[in-house]
């Protein structure tokens, strides 16, 4: 004899699976899902969220598949047996439960999304600014320094301090995106756009254009250097006496 | 009987003459206007637009409006052409719903292939790092020729089912506006000749066509433009047929909360075509404009935005997710009642979250621009707009498992495909949060997440339920019964094969790997022991995966056409289903309800003794 | 039941049906055009270009009468007025044409030799927006007369009846449709905003 569809322990048999479910999903997720160093603060922001939202997804999608399997194993059916199923048409109150706490749910990642928003966007004090250009198929950097400006094709910052970029483009749409530091922007026509990161490790890394851009869009690339301070007012004293030098040269 | 008998023949032809009636035009205005006699593109748009017009004279799909507007009548025609095989009916036209259907049908089954053959191409590229066989112009062309060949393949697909299956499942005589039916598929055709035709030149924007990179480069981009123009025509004309069908010809008894699910899924895709289409014609409208005559909407030059078509493009293209996906919804919500013997769980709210995912989907548009550069304050609410979203989705999810839970469930080839969709679109719709969230999608936008979740959302909510809707109204209009071994073959390759490429393609995703690009960085994710990078073995699997899946389709191809030959014969109702559709002979007839049918009871009432959705009326009756 | 009340029944049915259609019809109509209202906010915020003031007041006035002589067609019709049925219809393609006439030659400068318009399309935004919405709004008018025509071709004929007359009611319809659809145009384009030089 069959028991009834709304046995208790048809439920319990479910809700240990689901446990188990999420545990295991969210492992495999983890591992499926191998995320790139984290090299800018707000990358450890990114990732936190990226973590939430997983074990939120694990658990969700067990749910739904434990339940689902259940079904197709224990409420086949057996041989031989030509009735129906039992009859029953909805229940308002579960509908209601399983539309109120999702919308909970969404409460609480709206709640984590707009706090992680302002925390990765917020301006900081003591910025390295540069200017960024993109144009088909390549990078350009503008150091601002106090004996005039200078042109970099390799992006060179301090380790441990704000940076922001401030990009246009002089043709067509591009992003800037350094996987390591997980943020990106777009790169526009005719239009400034803002992006902020500290980088936390030192280190070469790769930007990549990640909006694509015609024809050698994949292989629009920059090298990235995140440099100790020293060497960063090194780098820039010395990129900027040469650049002087050329001035003075070509004057 | 001579080839130019057949409709579509005749439409080709028009179409080539009207091709170079629209170049001579083009070029002695310009004559005239003192220019020089040619510029590929304003000339070719002139030709396009003359070819187009010239298909659907030549196809005759206009034919009775022409008569009308000198005032001569035009009964409605009936069964297939005279003095003509039979089988002709299919390739002119015809204003039968159920011969409009296949057409719709087959053509998209078509253009999946077309769609796929694409992939398949540069997947097989991408399988190793380094450029093998394609170059990146060929590369960047035939991504976007998947995309908008796999789009023509769900929007042709939807008008199939709901096409074949609105007015049967509401005991209607036919569409209200067959003649306008007609003309709606028939536009798909020379669409489909523009698109491919686009290879010629070559375009190289994906299929966002995001400007100022598509308001430059090969003339291949007015093809596309002009080409979805027409799609979006047909999909307006369409939804407008199917609304208008819904709301007036159910039968008596039948109340909205009465029809099939699958109309209600039907109908909220219908109201976004109806209203959103218009702004993806528009924008494209406005990027060929740009082209041929440099008006700068788009170029900050002339003091345009390219932020503007973002607006535009999404306004339209993220609630035509919700076309591509809520009719599948319903073909789910459809199977899984017959073959549960249960009734469908809480109907209402099933009905209703179609018509609220399809409301919430006009207001979440800006989630495709996190990274775009629009001002930081409309970040937060178009995150919490889309995370919105989830709410009337997880209704249908923990419905459908109401609905199984305490069912008598079987396996045939259309449960599994139900089965194997709403996994699918499990995974699909999970992997959504991470992108709506602003934090975690400045990380993964415009990478190869994107494509694991999208795909997995398109598989999920159409090609799955597409292909379950195959087989389970297969035996309905053919009369005969499909392979059943080939068929569970089918599902039990693609399922896996599709998990492995989806959660593939977020794999490399996360370790980096962008989209849209011919070649990649072999050290994404660093080096493996099997000598292998972690990239590269992400990237073989999906590409293997994507074989697997197109051999598993050719299969069902097979299946489906032997089958019609040689299958069992099916039987008016093989399924055991309550829906009025199942109730008349299989293959349907010519005028599907002989006497109009009556709504006595609600229609999933599966397991109650005594009770029937239908009863058709007897002569004299009434 | 007789075969005459069975037709009867089947034109009410088929009338309804009809009626419907057109009205989805509309709601399609007003994304297209609320879409290019959409446009010309984005781009040009609280700034207008350079119109001709006069010419748009008269093109306005025109084509409001233009309905009014369309109603007029349509009432006569209903009360078995050819005369003024067809005359109507008459007035209401002249006033259309007007209209045409006074945005192409007039806005557009389509016949320079004879009218300089002063904006071009390729030259800015505020000539592209100009002529994408007029020239979208031109498009639907040129069609309506084009309906208009026919119409009254089949009026003459004796196609219509009081009673049947599903031609010209929608012909009507359309026709206030594009009339209304201009009454949001023309502020959007002449008055609202200040001039950009
Ligand atoms: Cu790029
Ligand atoms: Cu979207």
């Amino acid at each position: 004899m069959r028991q009834s569809s709304t046995d208790k322990r048809h439920f319990i048999t479910v809700s240990v699976l689901v446990l188990i479910g999420t545990a295991v999903m969210f492992w495999l997720l983890d591992s499926a899902l191998p995320m790139p160093i984290q090299a800018s603060i707000q990358a450890q922001t990114v990732d936190q969220v990226f973590q939430w939202t997983l074990i939120a997804i694990a658990f969700l999608f067990s749910l739904v598949v434990v339940f689902m399997l259940y079904t197709v194993i224990v409420f086949r059916r057996r041989r031989g047996d030509t009735g129906e199923g039992e009859h029953f048409e909805g229940n308002t109150a579960l509908e209601i439960i399983w539309t109120v706490v999702p919308l909970l749910l969404v409460v609480l990642f709206g709640y984590i999304g707009v706090t992680t928003l302002t925390d990765i966007t917020k301006a900081q004090e003591n910025e390295v600014v540069v200017q960024v250009e993109g144009f088909q198929w390549s990078w350009l950097f503008t150091y601002p320094t106090d004996s005039g400006e200078f042109t970099s094709t390799e992006l060179v910052l301090p380790v441990d301090q704000p940076a922001r970029m401030e990009m246009s483009s002089r043709d067509v749409n591009h992003s800037f995106w350094i996987v390591e530091m997980r943020v990106k922007q777009d790169v526009l026509p005719g239009q400034t756009t803002v992006l902020r990161f500290t980088p936390t490790i030192e280190g070469d890394y790769k930007l990549r254009c990640a909006e694509l851009c015609g024809l050698s869009h994949w292989n629009m690339l920059a090298s990235v250097r995140i440099v100790s301070p020293e060497e960063y007012d090194a780098w820039l004293a010395q990129q900027s006496s040469q650049a002087a030098a050329i001035t003075t040269a070509s004057n | 009987m001579s080839l130019m008998s057949l409709g579509i023949v005749r439409g080709f032809v028009w179409q080539i003459a009207g091709t170079i009636i629209g170049i001579v035009f083009a070029v002695a205005m310009r004559l005239m206007m003192g220019m020089s006699p040619w510029a590929t593109e304003p000339v070719w748009v002139v030709a396009i637009l003359f070819g187009s017009m010239g298909f659907l004279i030549g196809v005759g799909s206009m034919t009775d409006w022409f008569k009308w507007m000198v005032g001569i009548d035009t009964p409605m025609r009936h069964g297939p052409p005279k003095g003509k095989p039979a089988w002709t009916r299919y390739f002119g036209v015809d204003y039968n719903h159920k011969v409009i259907g296949i057409q719709y049908t087959i053509t998209a089954i078509f253009m999946l292939a077309v769609g796929g053959a694409f992939a398949i191409i540069f997947r097989t590229e991408l399988a190793r790092s380094g450029l093998q066989f394609l170059n990146p112009g060929q590369y960047n062309t035939f991504i976007g020729m998947h995309g908008w060949a796999a789009i023509f393949a769900i929007f042709i697909g939807i008008g199939g089912m709901a096409n074949y299956l609105v007015p049967l499942m509401i005991g209607a005589e036919d569409m209200a506006f067959p003649r306008l039916n007609a003309f709606a598929f028939w536009i798909n055709i020379p669409a489909i000749v523009w698109l491919l035709a686009s290879l010629y030149h070559g375009w190289d924007a994906g299929w966002t066509l995001y400007p100022l990179l598509s308001t430059r480069g090969e003339p291949g981009f007015q093809f596309v433009f002009l080409s979805v123009f027409l799609l979006g025509f047909s999909s307006i004309l369409g939804s407008l047929n199917l609304i208008a069908t819904m709301l007036m010809m159910r039968p008596k008894g039948m109340s909205l909360f009465r029809m099939p699910i699958f109309c209600w899924g039907v109908m909220g895709a219908s109201i976004i075509q109806l209203t959103a289409t218009q702004f993806i014609a528009q924008s494209f409208l406005m990027l060929s404009f740009e082209r041929t005559l440099g008006m700068p909407f788009f170029n900050p030059d002339g003091g345009g935005s390219p932020l503007l078509f973002q607006h535009l493009f999404w306004f339209y293209s993220h609630p035509a997710v919700y076309v591509w996906v809520l009719p599948g919804l319903g073909v789910i919500s459809e199977i899984l009642p017959v073959f549960a013997r249960k009734p469908l769980f809480g109907y209402r709210w099933i009905a209703l979250s179609s018509i609220a995912i399809a409301l919430v989907g006009f207001l979440v548009w800006g989630h495709h621009m996190f990274t775009s550069g629009y001002a930081n304050s409309l970040r937060a609410p178009f995150m919490l707009a889309t995370l919105l979203v989830a709410v009337p989705t997880g209704v249908k999810f923990f419905s459908w498992l109401g609905t199984l839970w305490g069912g008598k469930l079987t396996f045939p080839t259309p449960m599994l495909f139900a089965l194997g969709a709403i996994s699918v679109f499990l995974l699909g719709g999970l992997s959504g949060p991470p992108l709506a969230l602003v934090g975690s999608d400045l990380f993964l936008h415009d990478s190869y997440f994107v494509i694991g979740h999208f795909h997995a959302t398109i598989f999920g909510g159409f090609v799955f339920p597409f292909l379950a809707a195959l087989y389970f109204w297969y035996p309905k209009v053919t009369g005969r019964m499909y392979n059943e071994t080939l068929g569970k073959l089918h599902f039990w390759i693609m399922t896996p094969a599709f998990w492995m490429m989806s959660v593939g393609q977020m794999s490399v995703g996360v370790m980096g790997m962008r989209r849209r690009i011919a070649d990649y960085d072999p050290m994404l994710g660093g080096m493996t022991s099997s000598g292998l990078s972690a990239v590269e073995i992400g990237q073989t699997v999906v590409t293997i995966s994507a074989f697997l899946i197109a051999f598993s389709i050719l299969l069902m191809i097979y299946n489906l056409l032997n089958s019609a030959e040689v299958g069992a014969l099916a039987g008016n109702n093989p399924w055991r289903s309550r829906s009025p559709e199942w109730q008349i002979p299989s293959p349907a007839p010519e005028h599907s309800y002989a006497t109009p049918i009556r709504v006595v009871g609600e229609p999933y009432d599966y397991g109650l003794p005594g009770s029937t959705y239908v009863t058709m009326a007897t002569a004299g009756d009434d | 039941m007789s075969s005459a009340t069975t037709t009867a029944e089947a034109y009410r049915t088929q009338l309804r049906m009809n009626r419907m259609g057109l009205w989805l019809f509309f709601v399609s109509e007003v994304f297209l055009f609320g879409g290019l209202l959409a446009t010309r906010f984005y781009l040009w915020g609280n700034t207008r270009p350079e119109l001709d003031q006069s010419i748009g007041l008269i093109v306005t006035s025109v084509l409001l009468l233009s309905s009014l002589s369309m109603n007029l067609s349509e009432k006569g019709l209903e009360h078995n007025n050819r005369r003024l049925f067809l005359g109507g219809l008459v007035f209401t393609f002249v006033f259309g044409l007007v209209f045409l006439v006074g945005v192409m030659v007039f806005e557009w400068g389509l016949f320079p030799a004879f009218y300089e318009g002063h904006l071009t399309p390729g030259e800015n935004v505020y000539g592209a927006v100009v002529f994408a919405m007029t020239g979208m709004h031109a498009l639907h008018v040129i069609t309506g007369l084009a309906f208009i025509a026919i119409v009254w071709n089949l009026g003459r004929k004796g196609s219509y009846s009081p009673e049947r007359h599903w031609g010209v009611e929608s012909c009507a319809i359309y026709w206030h449709f594009v009339d209304v659809v201009w009454i949001f145009f023309y502020p959007a384009l002449y008055l609202i905003g200040h001039v950009a030089h």
